[in-house]
């Protein structure tokens, strides 16, 4: 598949796991990928919500990134009065979300939690959710640490079916 | 999010402030108090404006408006413990509130409703503590807990009264809490604590549930005996006579001709078999007059601790709430409904101990994020 030319918005999980499989250098060489401040907070030490932490720079994150954002409380309600189903998403992803409806231009978002998956179909922007496998394969990186299985490409697919289905079923 | 909930939390946080409905009004730019009114009742949406002015107004975070896993004017709960101070207390409260909330919250949405309707017991705080005791004996066997209650209690009040029942780490010094929200009662236990005290409490609380409109608990009672209400002796009576039943202490004969060890020895043993604690066997059978009172009172307390053992080996650990409770977890987050992290940021635990907890309850994780 050919690269992705506009914006990565990721999220706090995949920073991690970026960082986990030795894929950030790879990931923010190939794209312009961008985030929001709470994800970035999210990644420190003490905030992942892991037992085994990755040891993730915040300068080296600021600097890799080609832009860290932050989200006002108006763009949060407008984004939360938009679609109630982004109370149920963790605080980064919330952010991330409420940044990314405001944008005019071709970002695509890779965060693979299931609730903001969920969100990007009710939204609309089925089509703008990639997987971090399939961002570092369009770039020729195979990270040598295996990804977890969340984050790959036939997860993705598999999912997106899944979810769009509940969707379609209702509340 | 519902307009109800925001018009609630609004209407919650205007009273608590003191602010009448023409001065919020006036601070959010209405021009008169019935569109103010309208938003409290549910009947209008705010705008993103307006909920950004209600944060400036009322100086909170946002998240106070929105947040479904929160509850505000809506849980009431009552704190078994001993020693607490109000702050450490008033924090697990919140803490609590949000996965008793979350479960609220999700559980419909995968299908699985509140109860329709309550049960209650037939008792007031007139009714004598033998009436408490027949309740709990009558409890005990028509809900067939068998001859061990201690052991089936927990899943009966799941399965047969929709209460819901969590093991916790509580902060020190609660053992217990009955929780009462419109739609939902919740009992939380301290898994820490050992199993005889744990059980008493589940019967214990299990009688606030099914009383707390005729006798609302206190929020916060002491298990020092001294200073129990009628109330909670209530309980003590029912819980005890619920987790101890007439028909199963027939099984250990006579108890009128025992004194010194071999009584203690007895006691120590039955209670361990039936999963209570010695002292509340010995009195138990006071009550049902199968041991003399002032036989039971020459017994000295050391002798009963632990059920008598000086070196009690720990016991493993009951799995963090109930397996009813995860279900429901494991399946939101399955079918996209909630985030993991949001999870582990509600039950405290980490993404990789979350699948440990899954497993503890034979529950299929639901994915590797």
């Amino acid at each position: 598949m050919s690269r992705h030319r506009g914006p990565v918005l990721v999220d706090t999980n995949v920073i991690i796991e970026c960082w986990r499989v030795s894929a950030w250098k790879a990931l923010t060489s190939g794209y312009a990928v961008e985030t929001v401040e709470m994800c970035e907070i999210e990644t420190q030490t003490g905030l992942q919500r892991r037992t085994r932490e990755q040891q993730i720079d915040r300068k080296m994150l600021r600097d890799t990134l080609k832009a860290v954002h932050s989200v006002s409380d108006a763009q949060r309600a407008g984004a939360l009065l938009k679609d109630e189903q982004l109370r149920f998403l963790d605080a980064g992803e919330l952010m991330l979300w409420s940044h990314a409806i405001t944008r005019p231009d071709d970002w695509v978002l890779c965060g693979p939690d299931k609730a903001s998956l969920r969100v990007g179909i009710r939204l609309g922007f089925r089509e703008r959710l990639v997987s971090l496998e399939r961002l570092l394969s369009d770039v020729g990186h195979r990270p040598t640490i295996e990804l977890r299985q969340a984050h790959t490409q036939k997860w993705l697919e598999h999912t997106l079916t899944q979810l769009a289905l509940l969707e379609k079923k209702g509340p | 999010m519902t307009a109800a909930t925001i018009g609630i939390r609004i209407r919650a946080l205007r009273e608590k402030q003191g602010f009448s409905q023409e001065d919020l009004a006036q601070r959010f730019g209405f021009k008169d108090r019935q569109t103010l009114s309208a938003i409290e009742t549910g009947d209008r949406r705010v705008t993103a404006e307006e909920l950004v002015r209600a944060v400036e107004v009322f100086g909170v975070q946002l998240d106070y408006f929105t947040d479904p896993f929160l509850l505000v004017g809506e849980g009431r709960f009552s704190w078994r413990q001993s020693g607490l101070v109000g702050r450490a207390l008033a924090d697990y409260e919140v803490d609590a509130g949000r996965f008793i909330a979350a479960f609220r919250t999700l559980a419909p949405q995968i299908g699985r409703d509140a109860p329709l309707l309550r049960r209650t017991l037939a008792l007031t705080s007139q009714s004598s503590f033998d009436n408490a005791a027949a309740a709990g004996e009558r409890f005990a066997l028509e809900f067939k807990l068998g001859e061990i209650p201690a052991t089936t209690l927990a899943d009966t009040m799941e399965r047969e009264l929709g209460i819901l029942v969590l093991m916790v780490d509580a902060i020190n010094g609660i053992s217990g809490a009955a929780c009462r929200l419109p739609e939902l009662d919740v009992v939380l236990i301290n898994r820490r604590e050992s199993p005889g005290r744990r059980h008493f409490d589940l019967a214990h609380e299990l009688f606030h549930i099914l009383t707390w409109d005729a006798m609302p608990p206190e929020h916060v009672e002491d298990v020092a005996p001294k200073r129990r209400t009628r109330v909670e002796q209530l309980a003590d009576n029912f819980a005890s006579a619920l987790l101890m039943p007439a028909s199963a202490l027939d099984r250990y004969g006579d108890w009128s001709g025992l004194k010194g060890d071999g009584l203690i020895k007895r006691l120590n043993a039955a209670a361990d078999e039936l999963r209570v604690s010695s002292s509340a066997l010995r009195w138990r059978l006071v009550d049902l007059k199968r041991l003399d009172r002032s036989t039971a009172a020459a017994i000295r307390e050391d002798k009963l601790r632990n059920n008598g053992r000086t070196n009690p080996e720990k016991e493993p650990l009951s799995p963090l709430f109930s397996k009813t409770f995860i279900s429901v977890i494991a399946r939101a987050v399955d079918e996209g409904r909630v985030a993991v992290r949001r999870v582990s940021y509600l039950l405290g635990l980490a993404i990789d101990e979350l699948a440990d907890l899954f497993k503890a309850h034979r529950v299929d994780a639901p994915y590797d994020l």
